[in-house]
C-alpha cells in the first residue's frame, strides 16, 4: 500500500515537472520577441561574439582604431569558448536573441545559418570587392547574397626543415617525379621523408587537399565537378587517390597508429623533413622548436600545371539578421574590409589575411600570402563538399582511412565519395 | 471533558496524518533534479526523434521516419549494426576477463591471504582516476613509437609483435576494452568480495566439516552463494558496456577510428546528434531516435536480467 504510494506520488511530480518546464520553455520563447525599443539614441553598443577567446586584446584594438571613425558607436567584444561557440549562438540565435555581429563559421556550418534567415545580407557593402572570390565563397548564402566579411585565409602546403634540405644538398621539387626523387634521396639517408600518420581522419583530408590538387590539375579540375561535367569516379581524382596511397612508403614506421602530436614532433624534432600542414600550425612549430629552419614549398603538379598552395576563408563576421542595430553594424563590418584593419589583423593576430592587399611582416607568412593570389586552388572538400550527412569530406577521410589500412582500394574511395555526394550534391542529382 | 479529549485526539490524528504525509515531502527535491536532468531530457529526446531536423531547424513531423532511417539507410544502417556489435564485444570481453578474474582475486583476498589489504586497494587504485586521466595514459602506453608497450617489447627482443596498437583495427577495440577491464576491476573486487564475507560461517564450518576442499568448496557451496553477487556485477556491466562512451572518445575521438573499428553506440550517437570533430553536419533527429532506441534497449535488457536475478534469490 504505502509502497503504491510513493510510486504515483513519483510519477504525479515527474509528470508535473516535464509540464512545467515544457510550458514555462514555450511561453519564454514567443515573449521575447515581443519587446519593444528602447530609444535611447545617444550612443549604440554593438556586441560581438566570437569563438576567440585569445584575440580578446587585439580586438581591443581594432575597436580603438574603429572608435576614432565612429566615436558614437561602442562595440564590446565578447567571445566563448571555442567548443561551445557554435551551441551558444545557434540556441541564442533560435530564440531571436545573439549578438549584434558574430564570428561565422566557414561553408556549409555558416551557410546553414543564413539560409535559415539568422543572418542579415550584406547587400552593396562597399569594401566587399577588394576580396577574391575564394575568400567570398566562404559566406556566401545559396541565394547568392553574400553574409559575412572574410576574415583570413587558411593555407595548405608542404612544410619542410630548411637544415636537413640543406644538409643533404636538396633543392625544392619543381615537378612531381622530382618530388618522389626527393623523398628516396631523404629515406636512404635514414631521415623521415613526410610526417604524417593516418590514425585521425581529418590528417588525410588535410594532405589530401595539398596532394590531391597536383594529380587531378587544381582549378580546372574543382571548376568541372562542381559543374558536374565530371565526377569523383574520374581518371584524373582516382589518381590522386592513388598518389596518397604511393606515398606511404615515405611516411614513419607505424604511421597507422600517428596523430597529430606524433606527427608533429617528429617534424619539429627534426626526425622528419616534411610536413604536410595548414597555416595556423607556423606559431605552433616556432614555439615548440624556435631553431627550425621552417619553409615551405607550393605541390608541384603531376600533370604540366602550376604548383599549387591550397587555400581557403576561414572564418567571417555577419550582422544578426534580429539585431536592433543593424546600420551601425554594418558600419562596423565595412571598417572590417579597409586595409587599415586588415594590417592591424595579420599584426595582431598573425595569420593571413582575407585581403591580399595586406602584407604582413613575417618573411614567411608574407610569402605565402603572395602564393596565395598567384597559385591558390580551393581545398575543395572544405570549400564545395562539406554537405551532407555524413559530409562528403568525412567521407574521404574515412575512405582514405581504411585505404592506409589495406581495407579499401583507391577506386573503392573514389566510388564511395561519389555514392555520397550524390545523396546531396545537385550537379550529380 | 469529553469535547476536550475529543479535540485532543483529534490533533493527535492530524499530527500522525501530517506526519505520514510530510514523508513524502522529502524526495521533492531529488525528484526535481531527477526530473529535470533525467525525465524531461529524455522525453525532449523522444520529441525530438520524431521530427525532420535542417542543421539546428527543427522541421515538419515525420512520424518513425528516422527509426526507419536508422535501421535502413545506409551508411547509417550498417554504422548502427557495427558499433552495436562492438558493444557486445565490450560485454563478453568484461564479463569473462574483468569480472572472471575479480572473481577469483575476490576469493583469494576472502581467504585472508598476506598482504590482502594492500591488494585490495592495489586493484582498486585504477578507480580513483578519471576516465579521461586513464584514457589519456593508456593512448601514452600504447603510442606506436614512444609508447613504453612498444619499448618494453623491443627491450625483450620482441620487436615482431610490436603494434601500432591504436591504429590497427584488429587491436584498437581490444586494447580499448582491456583497459576498461584495468580500470572496472577494483570495483568488481568489491563487490564480490562483500559477497564473499556476507555468507554466513556456519554454512562454511558445516561444509567443512563434511569434508569439502578448496575447489569443492568454491564451486558447490560458494558459488551458489555468490548468485546474488553475480547478478548485480552482470547487471551493472551490461548498462556500463552499453554505454561505453568516455574512453573510447579519450583515447579514439568521436569518429571511431580507425575505420570506424572503435565505434560504440554511445560515440556513434555522439557523432549524429552533435557533429563529429571532422567538422560533421548534425542530425538531431536520427541522433535523438538512436537515444530512445539505446534507452528502451537497455533498459528492457535490465528488467529481465533483474527479474531473473530476484527468481534465483527466491529459489535459494
Amino acid at each position: 500500500m504505502k509502497k503504491a504510494r510513493k510510486i504515483w506520488l513519483f510519477g504525479l511530480f515527474s509528470f508535473l515537472l516535464i509540464f512545467a518546464s515544457a510550458c514555462s520553455k514555450d511561453t519564454g520563447s514567443s515573449e521575447k520577441p515581443e519587446k519593444t525599443d528602447e530609444g535611447t539614441k545617444e550612443k549604440v553598443t554593438l556586441s560581438i561574439g566570437s569563438w576567440r577567446t585569445e584575440d580578446t586584446a587585439g580586438y581591443a584594438k581594432v575597436i580603438e582604431a574603429f572608435n576614432k571613425q565612429y566615436p558614437d558607436i561602442k562595440v564590446e567584444f565578447k567571445p566563448s569558448k571555442n567548443t561551445e561557440y557554435n551551441t551558444i549562438l545557434n540556441t541564442a540565435l533560435q530564440s531571436g536573441e545573439g549578438p549584434d555581429i558574430f564570428h561565422l563559421r566557414p561553408y556549409a556550418p555558416g551557410i546553414a545559418l543564413a539560409d535559415a534567415g539568422y543572418i542579415e545580407p550584406l547587400d552593396g557593402l562597399e569594401g566587399l570587392d577588394a576580396f577574391p572570390e575564394t575568400a567570398l565563397a566562404a559566406s556566401k548564402g545559396s541565394d547568392g547574397k553574400q553574409y559575412g566579411v572574410p576574415l583570413n585565409m587558411s593555407t595548405t602546403q608542404m612544410f619542410y626543415n630548411k637544415k636537413i634540405f640543406s644538409g643533404l644538398g636538396l633543392e625544392v621539387p619543381k615537378t612531381w617525379d622530382e618530388f618522389i626523387a626527393l623523398n628516396e634521396k631523404i629515406k636512404k639517408e635514414g631521415i623521415i621523408p613526410i610526417a604524417l600518420g593516418t590514425k585521425e581522419g581529418w590528417l588525410l583530408s588535410a594532405a589530401h587537399g595539398i596532394i590531391g590538387p597536383a594529380h587531378y590539375g587544381g582549378n580546372d579540375f574543382v571548376e568541372k565537378i562542381t559543374n558536374g561535367e565530371t565526377d569523383f569516379k574520374s581518371a584524373e581524382f582516382v589518381n590522386s587517390i592513388k598518389a596518397m596511397d604511393e606515398l606511404k612508403a615515405y611516411f614513419p614506421d607505424n604511421y597507422e597508429g600517428l596523430g597529430m602530436e606524433d606527427i608533429r614532433t617528429l617534424f619539429f624534432t627534426g626526425k622528419a623533413a616534411m610536413f604536410p600542414m595548414g597555416s595556423w600550425e607556423i606559431e605552433v612549430l616556432r614555439k615548440m622548436n624556435p631553431d627550425l629552419e621552417l619553409g615551405f614549398f607550393p605541390m608541384p603538379s603531376a600533370v604540366g600545371k602550376d604548383a599549387t598552395i591550397t587555400a581557403w576563408a576561414d572564418g567571417s563576421f555577419a550582422v544578426n539578421a534580429n539585431s536592433k542595430h543593424k546600420e551601425e553594424a554594418k558600419k562596423f563590418l565595412q571598417f572590417l574590409t579597409t586595409k587599415e584593419f586588415g594590417e592591424l589583423f595579420t599584426k595582431e593576430f598573425k595569420m593571413i589575411s582575407a585581403n591580399p592587399e595586406v602584407k604582413s611582416d613575417d618573411e614567411l607568412v608574407n610569402s605565402l600570402s603572395e602564393a596565395v593570389t598567384k597559385i591558390s586552388t580551393p581545398y575543395m572538400m572544405v570549400v564545395y563538399f562539406a554537405g551532407g550527412n555524413p559530409t562528403s569530406k568525412a567521407t574521404l577521410e574515412l575512405e582514405l582511412q581504411g585505404m592506409y589500412l589495406g581495407q579499401q582500394t583507391p577506386e573503392g574511395v573514389a566510388g564511395k565519395v561519389q555514392e555520397n555526394a550524390e545523396t546531396w550534391f545537385k550537379p550529380f542529382q | 471533558m469529553q469535547t476536550e479529549l475529543n479535540t485532543e485526539t483529534i490533533k493527535q490524528i492530524k499530527q500522525r496524518k501530517w506526519k505520514r504525509w510530510n514523508i513524502h515531502l522529502f524526495p521533492i527535491p531529488a525528484l526535481v533534479i531527477y526530473g529535470l536532468f533525467i525525465v524531461y531530457p529524455l522525453l525532449a529526446a523522444l520529441s525530438y526523434s520524431f521530427f525532420d531536423w535542417k542543421g539546428i531547424k527543427r522541421g515538419a513531423f515525420i512520424g518513425f521516419d528516422n527509426y526507419k532511417d536508422l535501421f535502413t539507410l545506409e551508411p547509417f544502417s550498417s554504422m548502427f549494426w557495427k558499433a552495436f556489435s562492438h558493444n557486445v564485444l565490450y560485454f563478453v570481453v568484461q564479463m569473462v576477463v574483468q569480472n572472471g578474474l575479480a572473481f577469483l582475486l575476490a576469493f583469494i583476498i576472502y581467504q585472508k591471504i598476506r598482504g590482502a589489504e594492500f591488494f585490495k586497494i592495489a586493484y582498486f587504485l585504477p578507480r580513483l582516476l578519471s576516465v579521461i586521466v586513464v584514457g589519456f595514459l593508456w593512448k601514452l602506453i600504447f603510442n606506436p613509437n614512444f609508447g613504453a608497450l612498444n619499448v618494453l617489447l623491443g627491450k625483450f627482443g620482441l620487436e615482431s609483435l610490436q603494434e601500432a596498437w591504436l591504429g590497427n583495427p584488429k587491436t584498437a577495440l581490444m586494447a580499448i576494452i582491456l583497459v576498461n577491464c584495468w580500470f572496472g576491476l577494483g570495483f568488481s573486487v568489491l563487490i564480490f568480495l562483500a559477497g564473499f564475507q556476507s555468507i554466513p560461517k556456519e554454512l562454511i564450518e558445516a561444509a567443512r566439516l563434511d569434508g569439502a576442499n578448496g575447489l569443492k568448496m568454491l564451486t558447490k557451496i560458494l558459488l551458489p552463494l555468490m548468485v546474488p553477487s553475480i547478478m548485480i556485477i552482470t547487471v551493472l556491466t551490461f548498462i556500463q558496456s552499453f554505454e561505453a562512451f568516455e574512453l573510447v572518445y579519450a583515447m579514439q575521438g568521436s569518429q571511431g577510428e580507425p575505420y570506424r573499428s572503435t565505434d560504440t553506440l554511445a560515440v556513434y550517437f555522439y557523432r549524429l546528434a552533435f557533429g563529429g570533430s571532422s567538422g560533421d553536419s548534425t542530425a538531431i533527429g536520427l541522433g535523438s531516435a538512436l537515444a530512445v532506441v539505446l534507452f528502451i534497449f537497455i533498459s528492457t535488457f535490465t528488467a529481465i536480467l533483474l527479474k531473473m536475478m530476484k527468481k534465483k534469490e527466491i529459489e535459494m
